[in-house]
């Protein structure tokens, strides 16, 4: 006997355990929201960093913080102005709320809500427990030949659409994106799906690429021992990127990367950060400023990234399945960490608690 | 015992009363309760007290006027952080659901559950009371007063029309209307750094009142004979010609909904220009659509108004760039609702904005 919700749960840096948690249930003043019987759950580099180092940036886990935010499930019960899911439903999560309030969520940038509550971000519990309670406009129905597996891919995909729109990419565009893991493999899928008719990969690992090549670029370049200017050079002549490239998405957050896209892009350019490494790096600014390169940053997914992201895979246009490469019980979460830790497979799934 | 709430209220076409009404309650931990200052009158609440539509928002059962309005926080919610009792503030009278696709892409003029004041089925302000979220209700300064507080909606709509036309510094501005919203136009352009506006009327004494507060030049276009859409291409020309705007205007702000300005506009846009239409009149139109196509024109529609708009307009006031108080001709106490109303109604020469004090 106990409350029936088993979560997954990073007690303090480098501690995680079990524990069972009280079953949420529906409040009267919240008739939108929507509780969901949590199915898979991909494991992020982000839970990874809060389980190894306790923090990211100012993000600190203080208390102990349910883990996992992408993931899929099955409606369990919904408010009574729920009108758009019933029970039985399965959807994908988004696991962000936003405020609604502010001036960045009314004017249509709710990720970049100050009061956001997103799951598995200290001090919001994230989604590794039998359930997890979501506003009804935050859960995106499956359609049925969409499985739950795939579901769980909809949020680094959602991540993957939000960068691509950043890159603003247009059919005909040259893309390079630095980095072949979960996110820079989405990226290649999506600006794929959209009309690019060249995406190359970028990595240091020759299995990483090997898997690109097979998955969604038209193209690898493998880095090299180089200084950022000669590896650009070479990166254009090896791909036949001409005077650049038109959009270079770095999905690696590493320095030499990041110096490598600007001396890679042509002139007009444009440069999307999705990857986080190093908080502060050496820039090449007087190449940025004399291309009159355009340089977005990109953080989660707003209005329109998760429905498009599941359209996208439902069509066909982009396939996720190739990408999952390991599915655990919910009692092996902790190995699991371990394994994404060592850089084992590509996506890692946490199975809902079923006993 | 509920305290008394009188409101002025539409009961049915052509016919509206003072009736006592119970306070309104919060309607959310996030709601506020502001006692009314001043409401001015729209067309809108004209038009719906006449017609009793417009387009597919039809009186069903009677409605309170008014959406014009500033106030005093009389009462806040548990969760409200930006106001106190007392604060002074104007009201933005639509409030989105904050969950629909519209809304969380930050077009939320564009949400379908808007809770629009004096919109069927919702009442509106003219009533002592009335109830709104808390992030839709903005402190007046202290240099600004209730009267010009409630001119702060119109003034937010052409500031909306402005950001939709995508206004720049140095443009060249037309404007069709020299009413309320025509001449704001005209004025936020004229902050926004525009070369010239020009503004057009029917009306002689609009336009010499336009030309003194943000138009450059005035244009008043003459009766002429013939086909229609000749005639529009004819004072197109014309306008073009003597207001200096050689090949077109940058922007065409269209804020009368009259078939004739609608076509004027269209032809008095130069190559790749803008037009917004702002006004509304007749639901459909003769367009020169292939004017348009071929002169490559940016054609948008504005309504109401976004995320930002508000704000700008308290500003626009606050700083003493637009004189709002200038554009309010007459005066009427609550109890004299149906006087104003008559009023604009009448569309009297000399009637402008016209504002209906709050009960006490």
């Amino acid at each position: 006997m106990g409350n029936q919700n088993p979560s997954f749960i990073l007690e303090s840096k480098g501690k995680v355990k079990f524990e069972d948690r009280p079953v949420p249930e529906i409040k009267d003043q919240d008739p939108h929201d929507v509780i969901v019987e949590v199915k898979f759950t991909g494991i992020c580099g982000s839970d990874i960093h809060y389980w190894q180092e306790g923090h990211i940036g100012h993000y600190i886990v203080e208390a102990p913080m349910v883990l996992g935010h992408e993931s899929a499930g099955v409606v369990h019960s919904v408010g009574s102005a729920v009108t758009t899911v019933k029970p039985g439903d399965e959807v994908a999560m988004e696991p962000g709320i936003p405020c609604r309030r502010c001036v960045r969520c009314k004017e249509g940038r709710y990720n970049l809500c100050p009061d956001m509550a997103f799951a598995a971000t200290p001090p919001i519990d994230g989604t590794l427990a039998r359930y997890y309670t979501l506003p009804e406009d935050f859960c995106y129905k499956l359609p049925s030949h969409v499985s739950l597996e795939e579901g769980a891919l909809v949020e680094p995909a959602s991540v993957a659409v939000h960068v691509c729109r950043q890159g603003d990419i247009k059919p005909g565009d040259s893309v390079v994106v630095f980095g072949a893991g979960p996110v820079g493999l989405l990226c290649c899928s999506v600006a794929k799906a959209w009309g690019a008719t060249k995406v190359i990969a970028v990595d240091i690992n020759d299995e990483r690429l090997e898997f690109a090549k097979k998955y969604a670029a038209t193209a690898v370049f493998r880095s090299q021992k180089e200084s950022a200017k000669d590896s650009a050079k070479r990166l254009l002549s090896e791909t036949n990127l001409g005077g650049g490239a038109d959009v270079i998405i770095d999905a690696s957050g590493a320095e030499i990367c990041i110096q490598t896209s600007i001396h890679a892009l042509r002139t007009g350019g444009t440069y999307v950060q999705a990857g986080m490494g190093k908080d502060e790096i050496v820039w090449p600014i007087s190449a940025m400023g004399t291309k009159e390169l355009n340089v977005k940053g990109s953080f989660r997914y707003s209005e329109g990234d998760y429905r498009l992201a599941v359209e996208l895979i439902s069509t066909g246009r982009i396939s996720v399945k190739e990408l999952i490469t390991g599915k655990v019980k919910f009692e092996e979460a902790e190995q699991a960490f371990h394994d994404v830790k060592a850089a084992k497979g590509i996506k890692t799934l946490i199975m809902g608690p079923t006993a | 015992m509920a305290a008394e709430n009188p409101a002025f209220v539409l009961r049915k076409v052509k016919d509206v009363a003072i009736e006592q009404r119970g306070v309104p309650k919060l309607r959310s931990d996030h709601d506020v309760l502001v006692h009314v200052a001043q409401t001015g009158i729209c067309g809108s609440d004209v038009h719906y007290w006449q017609r009793g539509r417009i387009g597919d928002f039809i009186l069903n059962s009677p409605i309170i006027l008014g959406h014009e309005s500033s106030g005093t926080v009389a009462e806040v919610g548990p969760a409200v952080k930006n106001l106190k009792v007392g604060d002074r503030v104007t009201i933005e009278p639509g409030v989105p659901c904050r969950r629909c696709d519209y809304c969380r892409q930050g077009a939320y003029n564009l949400c379908a559950d808007t809770v629009f004041a004096a919109t069927p089925p919702w009442d509106g302000t003219l009533q002592k009371f009335y109830p709104v979220a808390s992030d839709y209700c903005y402190k007046l300064p202290d240099q600004m007063d209730f009267e010009e507080g409630a001119m702060v909606e119109p003034t937010a709509v052409a500031v909306q029309i402005c950001k939709v036309a995508d206004l720049r510094a140095n443009q060249t501005v037309l404007v069709f209307g020299a009413g309320p919203i025509g001449v704001l136009c005209q004025a936020v352009a004229k902050v926004y750094g525009a070369k010239k506006v020009v503004g057009v009327d029917i009306s002689q004494s609009r336009l010499e009142f336009a030309k003194s507060y943000g138009a450059d030049e005035i244009f008043l276009p003459p009766r002429l004979e013939g086909d229609p859409v000749e005639a529009s291409e004819k004072i197109a020309a014309m306008i073009k010609e003597k207001c200096g705007l050689g090949d077109g205007a940058d922007v065409v702000l269209e804020c009368t909904g009259a078939e004739p300005c609608i076509q004027a506009g269209v032809f008095a846009a130069r190559k790749g220009g803008t037009y917004v239409q702002a006004g509304m009149g007749k639901e459909n139109i003769v367009f020169p659509i292939t004017t348009a196509c071929i002169r490559a024109l940016t054609i948008k529609g504005s309504i109401r108004y976004t995320t930002g708009c508000y704000p700008s307009a308290v500003d626009l006031i606050a700083s003493g760039k637009i004189d709002v108080k200038r554009l309010i001709t007459n005066r009427f106490r609550f109890e004299e609702a149906e006087q104003a109303f008559e009023l604009v109604k009448a569309s009297k020469e000399g009637v402008f904005k016209v504002m209906i004090a709050g009960v006490e």
